[in-house]
């Protein structure tokens, strides 16, 4: 029986890439590439999950062995940040095409061809 | 001296990086030469990480921290790294130049800023040993790329950006799934020590993992179904920038991809993985070539002729032997100096005479001599005339594929350099014996710069054997994965 954290994140995943292939406005391409981001994220926590375990902060109580794997933590920090930064330049993107073509939809703003 | 000041590398770009808003105030020149003397410092230090690697033989492995591998990160500067660094400082050193004449849209701080992340975050893929590590740097130079395609604010200039966000975060969404799957099965993160534990792997495993990290680096690399942005960025992008996109950060992608297939060498399913590759480059080579013979923007031209020289380069690593991988390599260096030649040549065109049209061309060689020269040496070069560097990669490679006995694959990329000598030669055609003109005044420093560019082309082609040799020594980096590991000095953790 696969964990319903796998099966939940990479449903996120899918859905997200559903999105930026099916959808025709270019805003909702880019709420789908922030899916997928969020689905990875999930992805990366859940594999460093062991059942039963608590957070890996060194306190009372709680020594090396009771701690969940601390290194996906630290991997999905950087991936979260990353993520931000991309959707913040993708945004500003979106903003400048809607000022030069005054449209959203990927399929009127085609000037580059050939 | 101590080979952690190989760490300078990473280091010296992403300080000066922050420096630039502070000498904002002292006006649009004081920044342009500051990127020039910093590029010059990199070029500098390049030089001395290169001089040592070469001469003692020995890899400089910079431990971040203080800490072992592969608890912590290390940078590995072994053949490969040392001779593409340098040529990525170098290339930037050039571009640094470039942009005095290139770019004069506002604001220059913020492209001056994103130029040395660029040039930063290629040379960090570069040096990595660690897959996580990669991801960022990765990341950097993607994140500095969708911005500097912009950089023009023209509608174009958004669009292709816009392309190459969305594929591109597709990409690294799936790399780091793959990187998820490699680090849930094998508990490391570092290179040398997944490639000591890839024999243990499940062989489903691995093949899923690995098709997800080269379908995300496929994306940066150019590889054929997912190369779509890079005409339309090189096109829309400010001229130095296309000549850094095409000299090192679509190698840097390359790299990174041929260095984690053959990590995995001991994978049960790593020759399915390989012929995939083999597949795909062959199409990158054919698809472009053909989109080439059509275009009437030269620049967009010239993009396209770029990729399916990356095809070329992508199917030699694919081979899976040493002379496919030295070969490869040769034809990275080759390629990046002929490239950035051409892209230089058209760029300063495309300055001078407002826009890269192929009307623009017409009667370059009576209008711009030593600039149409340099075109016509690149040109001829590019299609693999004897005597010029990429002739020896591409025979090479040739070869190499022959040996491995895919003999469809040679022959559909030598059909390819057929149709690429067709629309050179249209190209050449129209500069020397169509139109006529004034003969205007060129450029000191883009002559020189120009013209060196082209003498190396011609004395690679000459005596390809030095070239060779160092292609030789960082092709063994990369193929001899045993050696690899042996020089990273592993602490006995976990596995």
């Amino acid at each position: 029986m696969i964990s319903v954290y796998y099966f939940g994140a990479i449903s996120l995943i899918l859905i997200g890439l559903y999105a930026v292939l099916v959808k025709k406005n270019l805003l909702k391409i880019l709420i789908g590439l922030s899916i997928m981001e969020t689905g990875v994220n999930l992805l990366l926590i859940s594999i460093g999950y062991v059942s039963g375990r608590s957070a890996p902060i060194l306190s009372e109580g709680i020594g090396p062995n009771q701690a969940v794997d601390p290194i996906p933590q630290a991997l999905v920090l950087t991936a979260i940040v990353i993520g931000v930064a991309t959707t913040a330049m993708a945004l500003s993107v979106a903003m400048l095409i809607y000022e030069k073509y005054g449209t959203l939809n990927i399929e009127e703003i085609r000037r580059l061809r050939g | 001296m101590n080979g952690q000041y190989a760490s300078l590398l990473i280091a010296l770009p992403l300080i000066s990086a922050f420096f630039v808003p502070l000498i904002k105030g002292a006006g649009k020149n004081a920044i342009k030469s500051y990127l020039v003397l910093i590029t010059a410092l990199q070029t500098g230090v390049a030089a001395w990480v290169f001089q040592e690697v070469y001469s003692t033989g020995k890899p400089m492995i910079v431990m971040a921290g203080g800490w072992k591998p592969p608890v912590g990160i290390n940078l590995y500067i072994g053949h490969f790294a040392a001779l593409f660094v340098l040529i990525v400082a170098a290339v930037s050193f050039l571009m640094a130049i470039f942009s005095f004449k290139a770019v004069n849209v506002e604001p220059i701080d913020k492209y001056a800023m994103l130029f040395l992340l660029l040039m930063l975050g290629a040379t960090g893929m570069i040096a990595t040993g660690d897959i996580f590590n990669l991801f960022v740097f990765m990341e950097i130079t993607s994140i500095s790329a969708y911005a500097l395609t912009a950089y023009n604010k023209t509608g174009e200039a958004a669009e292709a950006s816009m392309k190459y966000i969305v594929l591109g975060g597709i990409g690294s969404s799936f790399f780091l799934v793959g990187v998820a799957l490699i680090y849930g099965a094998l508990g490391t993160l570092n290179m040398a020590q997944i490639a000591q534990l890839a024999s243990t792997l499940n062989p489903t495993v691995a093949q899923v993992g690995l098709a997800l990290v080269v379908f995300g680096l496929a994306v940066e690399a150019e590889i054929f179904p997912l190369n779509a942005w890079a005409p339309d960025a090189y096109q829309a992008a400010p001229h130095p920038i296309t000549v850094m996109f095409s000299a090192f950060v679509v190698k840097a992608g390359l790299y990174a991809m041929a260095r984690i297939v053959y990590l995995m060498k001991d994978v049960g399913s790593w020759s399915s993985i390989l012929k995939l590759l083999v597949i795909l480059a062959t199409l990158t080579v054919i698809v472009a070539e053909l989109a080439a013979l059509r275009q009437r923007n030269v620049k967009r031209m010239i993009a396209y002729s770029s990729i399916s020289q990356i095809g070329l380069i992508a199917l030699a690593f694919a081979l899976g032997t040493q002379s496919g991988v030295d070969a490869g390599v040769f034809h990275m260096i080759n390629h990046a100096i002929v490239k950035a030649l051409l892209f230089l040549a058209v760029g300063y065109v495309a300055v001078a005479l407002g826009g890269a049209e192929m009307e623009n061309f017409r009667g370059l060689g009576k209008r711009m001599p030593v600039t149409a020269f340099t075109i016509s040496v690149g040109a001829i070069a590019t299609v693999g005339v004897p005597l010029f560097n990429i002739f020896w990669s591409k025979i090479r490679i040739i070869l190499a594929t022959l040996s491995v006995g895919y003999t469809w694959a040679a022959a559909l990329v030598l059909a390819a350099s057929v149709v690429e000598a067709v629309y050179y030669f249209r190209l050449l055609h129209v500069i020397w014996f169509e139109g006529t003109g004034e003969r205007m005044h060129e450029n000191m420093a883009m002559g020189i710069m120009l013209l060196f560019l082209a003498a190396l082309v011609i004395v690679i082609g000459v005596y390809p054997s030095y070239a060779w040799n160092l292609a030789q020594k960082a092709g063994n980096d990369i193929f001899n994965v045993a050696q690899y590991v042996k020089n990273v000095p592993l602490m006995g953790v976990g596995a």
